[in-house]
């Protein structure tokens, strides 16, 4: 008794389970064919162990019988062979869509016509045969010889015999018909796998293919050994079995479906197990109680002992519930998340990416998770790129050539106006001459997630349809939100992280144009026989728009040079560079001073734009003669502070170099003598400025230079580079600042011009 | 800076004011001197009588300016050029290429 009734619940149990494995399929994505397929597939198998289980429960003799005779609920457990055309039909539709193509779509249906004619025939075949043998009969008594009626007559002998045959023979020819459903399944399934490139969905499809072999297996040495050939299995066992094979078959089947193409395994399975079980446990006791108090119960209540079964089952359905909570608290304990759970999927992208800051890898990692986690077929992006300032179609894994988008495609603003994952297809108001619309469209892509940081839309990626043409359920899609969310986090982590670099770079690049500029600049002054010569120059960047220089001409002459370049930083830096090198050129020509500059104004116009331009200041000493022949391009005048204390100014020459094109320069020369110092600067001296933004001025710099004369060069400088730090103690200057100072010792042998 | 401008007896005149400087100045000005070269408007004066301060990159821009006008027959000339300036055009000897005035009133006869 107690293996009977353990029997009777391990078929309602696996009954249960799927048939609530079906609903919750069904309903996770009503929408998809293949939710609906898998649904009815997995309805069908859990019905039949349920019909079984219900016809124990009323007759625990059923199913010992053999054959067609079981009647009654039993006997409507053959709506499970419906499984095999669910199967045919999942075979059509995964893992590659076979069903779409079908001209006449609702012909499929037909499939099923076999197995509703098996259930007719069992669930009718006694009362059919039965009238067909009254008819059989009443023709017979009614006499042969009646030549109207004698076709009717042909015909209803012709029924009795299908139908005897049919009888006689019910289960092998089922058999045989369930058999070519089961192989024709398989072959659609082995052949589909072909087709199948996303990795997780391979492996599903392998799995699903054991699952049908193994089911086949069971499911040949049981029903179709027992039924076409000659041996006798015991009726037990024979249900055993072929609840084993239900099972095992569709028990790796749905974990095949359920782990590779549903995200919340763990709901889907809990909710299943929980509600199975719970309804298995009930119905458990009810049985027990209902047969184990028949024996009390009908004595004391007589009549009215089925309202006390009524009254449990009320009770049995109040209890659900808590029962229910219990149980589902016992399994979450029990079960693992699994890698495609969302909070999973979530947890583990944000871990990857937070720490990732290399564009293309975090595309890749974006590519991996949409495609492993939610089947999605192929993955594209669309992101602003900062180099062009255009949207462009990046090259990936799915897409070969990078497509420039134009700043004003039509879909594009439809795009930024989309804040959450939305279906491409509503997006038609922006097709209109749209070459992205085009673009997705090629690329068959169904969704689009917007990627917005604030009001900007750093770009969006475009989804297909998932693999085996499964649709989005409204869990991938708030999925998919929180993803996008988190990408745009990491899009914005790997921007900062690029454009860091690329400070860096830059820093790096400017430290060796540093480097560079420094090594154009005199190591040190020239020896000069009548004096000393100083010179320093400071940028206020780390490259800077000021020069000097000091130019051996013969034995007797030196070429002394300071410029400035307008504004400041690398295109200063750029520009003095040219001057610099245009000058040693033009010097070594032999040209005389005003040619020198007015050739360096010519080369630097045409060569430059017309805001860039240098002050430069050139001069030629002879240090045995003590003459300093000179020209100022736009320069500060340098101060000449002779022995006496007076103040000269250089101001002989022309406008600024570069800025404008034939200008003609003038040149001038000086005599020094004994202790005159020259002081020539850079207006970044002149122009240090306060903090009451007074500047320091030319005048003060002359001022200043007239009473330090008597110090040697470079106490001069950094006497004076000592009072602006005392004027402005923000110094360094905003400007770059040079300095060149030139102290006359000696008395000069030739007689002054 | 900050930039306005208005027309006088067929010339345009610039105002900027503060300071004039590298940056964001040199393309302010510039794309409203195309703008009036565009409209066929090419005789400008500057009034700088507002600007406080210039550096090497404004007196840049100011050259520059010249320099557009000129290559499209028009012509650029300053007024109430304040006397920090005045030095730096002078030191820079680019008095001789630029024609300052000491009102807008007597820049704008000049042109005709």
């Amino acid at each position: 008794m107690s293996l009977e009734l353990a029997k009777t619940l391990l078929f309602f149990l696996t009954g249960a389970f799927l048939v609530f494995l079906a609903i919750t399929i069904t309903r996770d994505n009503f929408s998809n064919r293949l939710n609906r397929v898998t649904g009815a597939m997995l309805l069908f198998a859990g019905l039949g162990p349920i019909f079984v289980a219900l016809g124990r429960m009323v007759d625990p003799t059923a199913g010992a019988a053999a054959g067609f005779q079981e009647s009654g609920s039993y006997a409507l457990h053959y709506i499970w062979e419906l499984f095999f055309p669910s199967l045919l039909l999942f075979a059509w539709l995964f893992p590659i869509d076979r069903l779409s193509g079908f001209r006449h779509p609702r012909l499929r249906y037909l499939i099923f016509i076999p197995q509703l004619l098996h259930m007719v025939i069992v669930l009718f075949f006694n009362s059919l045969i039965n009238a067909l043998d009254t008819l059989r009969v009443e023709r017979a008594a009614e006499g042969l010889s009646s030549i109207i009626l004698t076709p009717l007559a042909k015909v209803v002998s012709v029924l009795y015999l299908l139908v005897s045959f049919i009888r006689s023979y019910e289960a092998s020819i089922f058999g045989v018909v369930n058999l070519i459903y089961v192989a024709a399944a398989f072959y659609f399934l082995e052949t589909g796998k072909k087709y199948v490139t996303n990795p997780r969905l391979l492996t599903q499809t392998r799995v699903v293919l054991w699952a049908t072999r193994i089911g086949l297996g069971v499911f040949l040495v049981t029903h179709l050994g027992a039924t076409i050939l000659p041996y006798d299995v015991p009726e037990g066992l024979k249900s055993f079995m072929m609840i084993m094979a239900v099972a095992s078959g569709a028990g790796i089947f749905i974990f095949a479906t359920i782990r590779y193409q549903f995200l919340d395994v763990r709901l889907i399975f809990r909710q299943s197990f929980v509600y199975s079980i719970t309804s298995a446990l009930l119905v458990g006791l009810y049985i027990i109680l209902v047969v184990q108090s028949r024996g009390i119960l009908q004595p004391v209540f007589g009549a009215q002992a089925q309202i006390v079964s009524y009254a449990f089952i009320i009770l049995v359905l109040l209890f659900f519930q808590p029962i229910n909570n219990w149980v589902e608290e016992l399994i979450r304990s029990l079960f693992i998340r699994t890698r495609t759970d969302h909070r999973n999927v979530i947890e583990r992208f944000s871990r990857q990416v937070i720490s990732l800051f290399d564009p293309t890898r975090l595309r890749g990692i974006i590519d991996e998770t949409l495609k492993t986690t939610l089947l999605v077929e192929k993955v594209y992006f669309v992101l602003f790129d900062d180099e062009v300032e255009e949207y462009a179609l990046l090259p990936s894994e799915d897409n070969a050539k990078r497509v420039v988008l134009g700043r004003d495609d039509l879909m594009l603003r439809g795009i930024n106006l989309l804040d959450t994952p939305t279906y491409s297809h509503s997006l038609t108001d922006y097709r209109e001459g749209s070459s992205l619309a085009r673009l997705l469209e090629e690329r068959a892509v169904k969704l689009v997630l917007p990627m917005k940081d604030a009001e900007h839309l750093l770009g969006f990626v475009a989804l297909t349809d998932k693999a085996a043409g499964y649709s989005y359920s409204a869990e991938d899609l708030n999925l998919l939100g929180v993803l996008s969310n988190q990408m745009v986090t990491a899009l914005i982590n790997a921007r900062l992280y690029v454009e860091s670099l690329e400070r860096i770079r830059l820093q790096e690049e400017v430290t060796m144009a540093r480097q560079i500029q420094l090594d154009l600049l005199p190591s040190s002054p020239p020896d000069i026989p009548c004096g000393l010569i100083s010179a320093i120059s400071t940028p206020s960047r780390t490259v800077g728009g000021d020069f000097f220089d000091f130019l051996p001409l013969d034995d007797n002459r030196v070429g002394v040079c300071i410029a400035d370049a307008s504004g400041k930083g690398m295109p200063a830096a750029l520009l003095i560079a040219q001057t610099q090198a245009i000058l040693k050129s033009e010097v070594c020509n032999g040209n005389p001073i005003d040619v020198v500059l007015s050739n360096m104004n010519q080369q630097i116009v045409s060569s430059s734009s017309s805001e860039k331009y240098v002050t430069l200041f050139y001069g030629e000493l002879d240090t045995a003669a003590g003459n300093f022949a000179y020209a100022n391009a736009g320069h500060n005048y340098p101060i000449l502070v002779r022995a006496t204390g007076e103040v000269e100014l250089l101001k002989t020459g022309g406008p600024v170099i570069g800025a404008l094109p034939m200008m003609r320069y003038r040149s001038d020369s000086v005599q020094l003598r004994k202790d005159d110092v020259l002081f020539l600067f850079t207006d970044g001296l002149s122009e240090a400025m306060n903090s009451k933004e007074e500047e320091y001025t030319e005048e003060r710099v002359r001022q200043y230079v007239a009473t330090n004369k008597d110090c040697d060069p470079q106490t001069l400088i950094d006497r004076i580079l000592q009072d602006v730090r005392l004027f402005d103690p923000t110094y360094p200057p905003r400007d770059d600042t040079t300095i060149i100072a030139i102290k006359v010792n000696n008395g000069f042998t030739v007689h002054e011009g | 800076m900050r930039l306005s401008d208005r027309e006088q007896d067929g010339v345009v005149i610039l105002e900027p004011k503060g300071k004039i400087m590298g940056g964001p100045d040199a393309s302010l000005l510039h794309d409203k001197l195309y703008e009036f070269i565009e409209q066929n408007k090419k005789k400008v004066v500057i009034d700088l009588a507002e600007v406080d301060w210039m550096n090497s990159t404004g007196l840049g821009i100011l050259i520059s300016g010249y320099t557009t006008l000129r290559n499209t027959d028009g012509e650029l000339k300053l007024a109430n050029v304040t006397e920090k300036i005045q030095s730096l055009l002078t030191i820079t000897k680019l008095v001789t290429v630029f024609d300052a005035y000491e009102s807008v009133d007597e820049a704008v006869k000049a042109f005709k």
